[in-house]
């Protein structure tokens, strides 16, 4: 079948990484892929979590422990697949994080399957500029 | 097996990966959804493609991907999904990026799908970074029961 008429190799789809670790609950894991910035009050983490939303996504700080999480939500069952690329499943993926992070003050939003996570610095950790009086 | 498990690129170790799909492989659900995976590697967006009594629904990962970044044609038979996926960060103002595993750029990908669609009825959903089109087939692409008179 002739399906595929144009493709553009401007973006390279790879595929999702499966989560190595041991599995007790059936079905696929992946791990999201992530960019991570560092501000100087806060580090952000984007992660593409395609097809989760606010309801399916669970963010735990414990520990140090970052914890991403998202269920897999079951497709429907009436339709017959005529071709596949991508698997559809759970997400998950940990960060040790530093000791600097207010882990009180760690926000997170969803938006389009992006997940954004703000961390911000402890304010003994934020840089300060201390100004020098004059004599 | 299917080409897919042969190519995957990510598996650290190759032989466990290979037992943990042959494993995979032996349950009927697994063997059913593989049996959809033809390949086609590397093109963005990642899409699947099923029929459905009306028609097709075609479903695309695209996470980040705001709906006036994306752009969905269709003609005829052919369904275009064209768009940019844009990664901005501000830099400067002291911002270092640590690590950078998410993809960006401009994309194109065209499907000649097997029958015509019905224009009016196609539906495009952008939910969760997913898309969704509901292609319908067009009424002079569907098969009818043709009544036979008889004299």
């Amino acid at each position: 079948m002739s399906l595929f008429k144009h493709e553009s190799k401007e973006i390279e789809t790879r595929e999702k990484a499966e989560v190595t670790t041991e599995n007790t609950r059936p079905g696929w894991v992946f791990r999201p892929d992530v960019d991570i910035l560092e501000r100087p009050d806060a580090y952000v983490i984007h992660a593409d979590m395609p097809g989760a939303n606010q309801e399916t996504v669970d963010i735990n700080l414990e520990k140090g422990l970052l914890t991403l999480d998202a269920r897999l939500v079951e497709p429907d069952e009436a339709l017959r697949p005529l071709h596949g690329e991508y698997r559809s499943g759970s997400y998950h993926r940990e960060f040790r994080i530093s000791e600097d992070i207010d882990s009180s003050a760690v926000t997170a939003t969803m938006k389009d399957g992006v997940l954004e996570l703000l961390l911000p610095k402890s304010a003994e950790s934020q840089p300060r500029r201390i100004a020098v009086a004059g004599a | 097996m299917t080409l897919y498990t042969l190519q995957r690129p990510y598996s650290s170790n190759a032989w466990s990966g290979l037992f943990e799909e042959l494993r995979r492989e032996m349950s009927p659900t697994m063997r059913a959804s593989n049996a959809a995976f033809q390949g086609t590697r590397g093109v963005y967006p990642p899409v699947n493609l099923f029929e459905t009594e009306e028609g097709y629904v075609l479903t695309a990962e695209l996470p980040g991907v705001s709906p006036d970044q994306l752009d969905v044609s269709i003609e005829g038979s052919t369904v275009t999904l064209s768009g940019e996926r844009k990664i901005e960060y501000a830099a400067g103002n002291g911002t270092a990026v640590h690590r950078r595993e998410r993809q960006s750029g401009t994309f194109r990908r065209a499907f000649e799908l097997p029958a015509e669609i019905d224009l009016d009825q196609a539906k495009a959903v952008h939910k969760n970074g997913v898309l969704t089109l509901t292609l319908p087939k067009s009424a002079s692409s569907k098969p009818r029961q043709i009544e036979i008179e008889t004299r």
